[in-house]
C-alpha cells in the first residue's frame, strides 16, 4: 500500500489490520485506513473490492475477524447500528433507511424520542421545531410533516444525513462520520451540485466518507482518496492533483493465472441471428439502443450500476415494460413485460438471486431439473416417474452436480451445486437466448470453472447468451462480445475474439 | 450493495443438523398420534372398536377427507380456502332443491357450481390481487348468504326424490359409499398431482412463487386450477352430506371450514406452500376423525372440540410453517 | 434542492389558517371516508324520503356504531401493525360468559357489581395477550394465530357458559348506556372518549409512533431500533382490552349473557375498518378512520333496514363492500406476490 501523505494529527478514526472472511473468501486483507477531521475521504473500488464490507464493519453490522478500530484515541468494537450511531458513526444508504409512511420529523427522531415527552406524551412542537432547525442546518425547505415516501431521493438522503448528524449530537460524539454509499447514482446534476455544496459545508461539522464508482467527481470533491482492491488497501492519498487516469490504473487489474475463462474453448458464434433489439428504450432506464445477438455468441453486458444495462436485461427477460422500440428473438416478437411470453419465445433468466429467484428451494434437485420439461418426459399424455429420473440423472452427470441424491432437496446444496442445477433446468429446454445475471457470484473457483466450462459447451452447442459478471476480467474473458453501456446509453460495441481480447483499462475509460 | 458472503462447495456442519430434523417429518409424528390416540380409545372404550363405530368412522372420515383434500390445493398454492364453507352449505340446499327439479342433473350442476365459485376465488386472486384469506373471507361471506337465500331453514328432501339420495348413502359391496367416494377421490387427486404437468406446477406456484413467474409458468391458469379443484371437493362434500342426511341446511358447511384446514396442516403440510401432498392429508384426516369420533364417544362438549382443533392449528402451523420463506412473520 | 413540500408557507396570513386546515384534513386521511359518508347519507335520505335524516333515525345509526366502533378501534391496532386480527369473536364471548357469571346474576349469588367493567377488560387483555405472544415469540402469522384463538376462546366460552342464557338484573351500566344527559346515548360519547384516546396513543406516544414504523417497515424498524415483539404484543393486548370493554356493553344492553354475544361480529368490525381506511396492508390508518367506518356502515346497514332489503342480501351486500374496500385500499407493492 502506499501512502503520500503522513501528517496524522486529527485522525478521528483509525482502522489498522482489518481482516474480514467468509466462508471461502477472504473479503478484507490486512486493511489499514484513516479518517481525519473535517475532510471528505472518498472510498474507492470496484464491486466486489471490498467497500460495502468495510463499510459495514465501521457501522458495527459485521465485526473483523482481526485488526483494531480507534476513535478519537480510544478502541471501539461497534456491534451493531446503534452502537455505532451512538459513537457517532453513521451510514446513509442507496436503499435509504426511512420508513416510507412516517413523516420527516418522525424519521429524524425514531427509538430516540425521549427528549421530547413531556408529561409522558411527545411535544409535537418541540419535535418540530428540531426538525426544522435540523432542516436548516441541510439548507433544505420542505414540509416536515409529510410522510417521507414523498420526497425526491436527493431529499431523502439529506433527512438521512440529518439524521445522522442529530443522533451523534445528542449522544455527545465530538467528531460525527457520516458515510454516503453512491449519493449520486440518484441525483440530477442540479441536485448533485447541491449536494457536493451540502458537504462543503457538513465538512466543518464532521467527516464525510464518499463511496462512488465516479471518479471525476470523486477528484474534484475529495480531500482525500482510498483505493480498494481485492480486498487490500492499494493507496490512501490527498486527491489534490490527481487525474482520473491515474486513478483507473489502481482500481483494475488483477493478476489471474492460466486460461482462467477457458478462452481456448471460445468458439466464433454462427450467423443466425437469434435476438434483434431495435432502437429500444426505457422511460427512465436506458436511451434507444440496438444490437443483435447470434447464435452461441456470448456477450457481454458491462456498465457500472445505473448506467442501465440491468432495466436492459429485464427488459429482454419480460420482467419489466420497456417504453419504445422492438425485440425480435427467432422472428418471434414476444408480448412486452411478460416473463411468460419472453419464456415462451426462447429466452431464458439465470437470476442473480439463486435463492429466492432461481430455484424451488424445498423441493427436489430432480423436481428443479425437470420443471421445464415436464410436458416432454411424459408417456401416455402422464409424467413418467423413470423419464423423470433418467433425465435428472443425465444433467447432474452432465453437469457435475454433487448432491447425495437427484431427490435431495435443493436447500442442503452448496451456491455452486444450485447454480449449476439452475442452468440444467434452462439447457434442457428449449431456451435459444440465455441472460446469465452474476453467474458466479457467490460461489467458489472450482465451481466457477465448471459454470464456465458449461458455458463454454452450450454455446458451442448454438445458444446465445448475454452475461453481467461480477469482474471486468470475466466479462472480457467469457465473452465473444462486449457492450458497453454508461450513463443510460450504449457507448460502445468491442470484439473479444480468444487472443486478442480488449484489457480492462481499455474498457474502464468507457464505462465511467 | 454487493452479496459479500460466499460458500463452499461443503456442506457446513449447520445443514448437518437440519437433515436429521428433516428425516424426522411431521406426517411420523401425526402416525405416531394416530396410534397412540387410537389405542387409548381402544382401551378406554370398549364401543369404539365395534363395527359400527369403525364404519362410522370412516364414512364421516371420508367427507372430511374430500374436503380437506380440496383445501390442500388452496393451501400448497400458498394460499388458504375460506369459503369451502360457504360452497358446502350453498350445494347442500341447491342439491336438495335441484333434485327435486330436474333429477340426476343435479349433480353435475351442483359440481359446476363448486367449480365455478372457485374459479371466481381465482379470479379475484389474480386480477383484483387481494390475498386468498381476504378474498375466501368475503366471498365465503356471500355465499353463505346466498345459500341463506336459498333456503333460510333446514330442507328436507321430497320422499320421492329418496332414490336420488340413496345414490350417495348407503352401502356398496358391504363397504359405505361415502368411504368409496373419498377412495375415488383420494386416487384421483393423487394421480393429479403426480402426473400431470399442473400438479407439479402447483408445487413450485406455492414453493416459489417468484421463481415459477420467471420460468414462464402460467400462475394465473395454475391459481384457477387449484382454487377450482378445491370448490369441485366442496360442492362435491356438500352433495354427500346432503345424501346422508336426506336434506339440506344452510350451516352445515360453516364448521367444515377449520377442520378441513386443521386436516391439512396437522398432517404436515405447511400453510406457506409447495410441500406435503395427499398422503399428509389422510394422515391428518385420520386423526381428526379418529379424535372427533372418540371425543363424541366420550361425551366432550362440541364445542371444546372446536377449541382443540383451534389449539391443533396453531400448534401445526407453529412446527410446519417455513419461516426461511418469509424471515417477517405478519 | 427542489422543496419536495407545497408553498403554503408562502401564503398570507388570513388564508393561512384556511389552507392549514384544509391540508391537516387532507393528511389526516378521512377526506374520502368522509365524502362516502355523506354520499351514503346522501343516498339513503333520497331513498327513505328523508326518515334516515330524522334525529330520531340519526340516534338510532349512532348507537348502532358505538360499540361496533369499540371493536374496530381494537382491530385496527393489530391492522395497523400489518396483522390481523380474528380472534374478537372469541374473545367477546369468553368475556360475555364471565359477565354472566360474575356479575349480579339469575344463576348464581356472584355480584361484583360494577366490577365486571374492568374485569371483563382484563380478561380481553389476558386474551390479546396470550394471542400476541404466540404470535411474536413462537414467530406463527396472525391471521392463523387468532385464527386458532378465537376457537380456542370461543370452545372455552360454550364450555363454561354450557348453553344457558344467563339474565342480569343490575341494570346499572344499561341505564347508564342508555342514558342521554347530553342528548346523545352514554354509550356514543363512550365510544367517543375510547377514539379519541386510542388516536392519542397513536399519535403522541412513543410506542404508538412506533406501530406505525413496524406497520411501515418491520425489518427497518427492527434494524433502527425499534422492540418489534413488544410493540406488536401491546397492540394485541390493547386490541384486547377493548374487546373485553364491548363484551360487558353488549351483554348489558341486551340484559343477558351467553356465548353467543362473540357471534357474527368478525365480519363487520374487519369491513368497518377496511372501509374507514386502514389498510390491510399496514401503517396507516388511525383511531378516527375505525370510527368512520363503524358510522358508514352503520348508516349503510340502516339504510337498508328502512328500504326493507332482504336481511341476507344484507349480508352479501356487506361481503361485497368488504371485497370493494380491500381492494381499493391495499397496497400492492408492498405485497408483491398475491398469495
Amino acid at each position: 500500500m502506499t501512502t503520500t501523505d503522513t501528517n496524522t494529527d486529527s485522525v478521528v478514526l483509525s482502522m489498522r489490520g482489518i481482516t474480514r472472511r467468509f466462508p471461502g473468501v477472504t473479503a478484507l486483507n490486512n486493511v489499514e485506513i484513516d479518517v481525519r477531521k473535517n475532510e471528505i475521504l472518498g472510498l474507492l473500488g470496484e464491486n466486489g473490492a471490498g467497500k460495502s464490507v468495510l463499510t459495514k464493519i465501521m457501522i458495527g453490522i459485521h465485526q473483523p475477524d482481526e485488526g483494531h478500530i480507534t476513535l478519537d484515541g480510544q478502541e471501539i468494537a461497534p456491534k451493531g447500528t446503534i452502537e455505532a450511531i451512538k459513537k457517532g458513526i453513521g451510514a446513509v444508504f442507496q436503499e435509504g433507511s426511512l420508513i416510507p409512511n412516517l413523516s420527516v420529523t418522525e424519521n429524524l427522531f425514531l427509538c430516540h424520542e425521549q427528549g421530547f415527552l413531556r408529561h409522558g406524551l411527545l411535544s409535537k412542537r418541540q419535535m418540530a421545531s428540531e426538525a426544522r432547525r435540523l432542516m436548516a442546518i441541510m439548507k433544505l425547505s420542505l414540509d416536515i410533516d409529510q410522510p417521507v415516501s414523498m420526497l425526491s431521493p436527493a431529499a431523502k438522503q439529506m433527512v438521512e444525513i440529518a439524521r445522522v448528524l442529530w443522533l451523534s449530537e445528542k449522544y455527545g460524539a465530538t467528531n460525527p462520520i457520516v458515510i454516503l454509499d453512491e449519493p449520486t447514482t440518484v441525483l440530477n446534476d442540479g441536485e448533485r451540485e447541491t449536494l457536493f455544496s451540502i458537504l462543503k459545508d457538513l465538512k466543518t461539522r464532521a467527516s464525510i466518507i464518499f463511496i462512488s464508482h465516479r471518479l471525476q467527481e470523486v477528484l474534484e470533491n475529495c480531500d482525500r482518496i482510498v483505493v480498494l482492491k481485492d480486498g487490500e488497501n492499494v493507496t490512501q492519498m490527498p486527491a489534490a492533483g490527481l487525474q482520473v487516469a491515474d486513478v483507473e490504473q489502481l482500481l483494475v487489474g488483477h493478476e489471474f493465472s492460466g486460461d482462467r475463462f477457458r478462452e481456448n474453448e471460445q468458439a466464433a458464434p454462427g450467423d443466425k441471428v437469434v435476438l434483434k433489439i431495435d432502437r429500444m428504450s426505457k422511460a427512465g432506464a436506458f436511451e434507444p439502443l440496438s444490437f443483435s445477438v447470434r447464435e452461441g455468441e456470448i456477450v457481454s453486458l458491462i456498465g457500472l450500476v445505473g448506467s442501465g444495462k440491468e432495466e436492459l436485461c429485464r427488459c429482454i427477460t419480460g420482467l419489466e415494460k420497456y417504453s419504445s422500440g422492438s425485440l425480435t428473438i427467432n422472428d418471434r416478437s414476444p408480448q412486452i413485460g411478460s416473463a411468460r411470453a419472453a419464456v415462451l419465445s426462447g429466452i431464458g433468466h439465470v437470476p442473480v438471486e439463486r435463492r429466492e429467484e432461481g430455484l424451488a428451494l424445498n423441493m427436489s434437485v430432480a423436481d428443479n431439473i425437470n420443471h421445464l420439461v415436464l410436458d416432454k418426459l411424459k408417456k401416455g399424455g402422464v409424467i413418467n416417474g423413470g423419464m423423470e429420473k433418467d433425465h435428472a440423472r443425465r444433467w447432474v452427470a452432465e453437469c457435475l452436480v454433487k448432491t447425495p441424491s437427484i431427490n435431495a432437496a435443493c436447500s442442503g446444496l452448496s451456491g455452486g451445486n444450485q447454480q449449476k442445477i439452475i442452468l440444467s433446468k434452462w439447457l434442457s429446454s428449449d431456451v435459444r437466448l440465455l441472460i446469465l445475471d452474476h453467474p458466479t457470484r457467490g460461489i467458489d473457483i472450482g465451481a466457477k470453472d465448471e459454470v464456465y466450462r458449461l458455458i463454454r459447451k452450450f454455446a458451442k452447442s448454438g445458444i446465445a447468451m448475454i452475461i453481467m459478471c461480477d469482474t471486468l476480467e470475466e466479462d472480457i474473458g467469457l465473452a465473444n462480445r462486449l457492450l458497453v453501456m454508461r450513463d443510460r446509453q450504449l457507448v460502445a460495441e468491442l470484439d473479444a475474439p480468444p487472443g486478442r481480447k480488449p484489457g480492462p483499462q481499455d474498457l474502464i475509460k468507457l464505462i465511467i | 450493495m454487493q452479496n459479500a458472503p460466499q460458500e463452499s462447495s461443503h456442506a457446513t456442519g449447520r445443514s448437518n443438523r437440519r437433515r436429521l430434523k428433516d428425516r424426522v417429518q411431521p406426517i411420523h409424528l401425526t402416525v405416531a398420534l394416530i396410534i397412540v390416540v387410537g389405542v387409548a380409545l381402544a382401551i378406554g372404550n370398549p364401543n369404539f372398536l365395534s363395527m359400527y363405530n369403525l364404519d362410522t368412522i370412516i364414512s364421516f372420515g371420508a367427507i372430511l377427507l374430500v374436503a380437506a383434500l380440496g383445501q390442500m390445493f388452496a393451501i400448497l398454492i400458498g394460499g388458504i380456502d375460506l369459503s369451502v364453507g360457504g360452497t358446502i352449505s350453498l350445494v347442500s340446499v341447491m342439491f336438495v332443491l335441484l333434485v327435486h327439479k330436474i333429477g340426476v342433473w343435479a349433480f353435475p350442476i351442483c359440481l359446476a357450481t363448486g367449480l365455478l365459485l372457485g374459479y371466481v376465488n381465482g379470479l379475484i386472486l389474480t386480477r383484483v390481487k387481494i390475498p386468498s384469506f381476504i378474498a375466501t373471507l368475503g366471498t365465503g361471506g356471500i355465499i353463505t348468504s346466498l345459500a341463506y337465500l336459498v333456503s333460510p331453514r333446514p330442507l328436507s328432501a321430497a320422499l320421492d326424490d329418496y332414490g336420488y339420495f340413496q345414490i350417495v348413502d348407503g352401502t356398496i359391496f358391504g363397504v359405505s359409499k361415502t368411504f368409496v367416494i373419498g377412495l375415488v377421490v383420494f386416487v384421483l387427486i393423487w394421480a393429479f398431482l403426480r402426473f400431470t404437468t399442473t400438479g407439479r406446477n402447483i408445487y413450485f406456484v406455492g414453493s416459489n412463487i417468484k421463481m415459477s413467474w420467471m420460468s414462464g409458468t402460467d400462475i394465473a391458469l395454475n391459481r384457477n386450477i387449484a382454487f377450482m379443484i378445491s370448490g369441485g371437493c366442496a360442492a362435491i362434500v356438500g352433495i354427500m352430506i346432503s345424501s346422508i342426511r336426506y336434506g339440506g341446511d344452510p350451516v352445515v358447511g360453516s364448521s367444515y371450514v377449520l377442520s378441513s384446514v386443521a386436516a391439512v396442516v396437522v398432517g404436515g403440510t405447511a400453510l406457506t406452500g409447495g410441500t406435503g401432498g395427499v398422503l399428509n392429508v389422510l394422515s391428518g384426516t385420520l386423526f381428526l376423525s379418529l379424535l372427533d369420533n372418540g371425543m363424541n364417544v366420550v361425551g366432550v362438549d362440541q364445542y371444546f372440540q372446536q377449541a382443540l382443533l383451534g389449539f391443533m392449528i396453531i400448534l401445526g402451523v407453529a412446527v410446519t410453517f417455513d419461516r426461511t420463506k418469509t424471515p417477517i412473520i405478519k | 434542492m427542489k422543496s419536495a413540500g407545497n408553498s403554503a408557507d408562502a401564503m398570507g396570513s388570513p388564508n393561512k389558517t384556511a389552507f392549514a386546515s384544509l391540508r391537516w384534513l387532507r393528511r389526516s386521511g378521512v377526506m374520502t371516508q368522509l365524502i362516502s359518508l355523506a354520499l351514503i347519507a346522501a343516498l339513503f335520505a333520497i331513498g327513505t324520503e328523508g326518515r334516515s335524516l330524522s334525529w330520531a333515525n340519526i340516534q338510532v345509526i349512532l348507537s348502532l356504531a358505538a360499540i361496533p366502533a369499540i371493536l374496530a378501534t381494537g382491530v385496527h391496532l393489530t391492522i395497523v401493525i400489518g396483522g390481523i386480527d380474528l380472534s374478537l369473536q372469541g374473545t367477546v364471548a369468553l368475556c360475555a360468559v364471565f359477565v354472566g357469571l360474575l356479575a349480579q346474576n339469575k344463576y348464581n349469588t356472584n355480584d361484583v357489581g360494577l366490577w365486571i367493567i374492568p374485569i371483563s377488560i382484563a380478561i380481553g387483555a389476558a386474551a390479546g395477550l396470550l394471542t400476541g405472544v404466540l404470535h411474536t415469540k413462537l414467530r406463527i402469522p396472525s391471521f392463523i394465530t387468532t385464527l386458532g384463538m378465537s376457537f380456542v376462546l370461543y370452545g372455552l366460552a360454550v364450555f363454561i357458559n354450557q348453553s344457558r342464557i344467563i339474565s342480569l338484573p343490575d341494570d346499572r351500566i344499561q341505564t347508564f348506556i342508555n342514558a342521554q344527559p347530553f342528548g346523545i346515548a352514554n354509550v356514543v360519547l363512550v365510544a367517543i372518549v375510547i377514539v379519541v384516546a386510542v388516536q392519542l396513543f397513536e399519535d403522541r406516544t412513543r410506542i404508538g409512533r412506533h406501530l406505525y414504523a413496524v406497520g411501515g417497515d418491520e425489518a427497518l424498524a427492527k434494524q433502527l431500533g425499534v422492540n418489534v415483539d413488544w410493540v406488536k404484543i401491546v397492540a394485541f393486548t390493547i386490541a384486547g382490552c377493548l374487546y373485553g370493554l364491548a363484551a360487558v356493553l353488549l351483554v348489558t344492553r341486551m340484559g343477558t349473557a351467553t356465548s353467543r354475544a362473540g357471534l357474527n361480529l368478525l365480519f363487520p368490525t374487519i369491513t368497518a375498518v377496511v372501509v374507514g381506511g386502514v389498510s390491510l396492508t399496514g401503517g396507516l390508518g388511525g383511531a378516527k378512520n375505525a370510527i368512520l367506518g363503524a358510522t358508514i356502515l352503520a348508516i349503510l346497514n340502516n339504510g337498508m333496514v328502512l328500504m326493507a332489503v332482504n336481511p341476507y342480501a344484507q349480508q352479501a351486500v356487506n361481503g361485497i363492500v368488504l371485497i370493494v374496500a380491500v381492494a381499493l385500499t391495499l397496497d400492492r407493492k408492498k405485497l408483491g406476490f398475491i398469495k
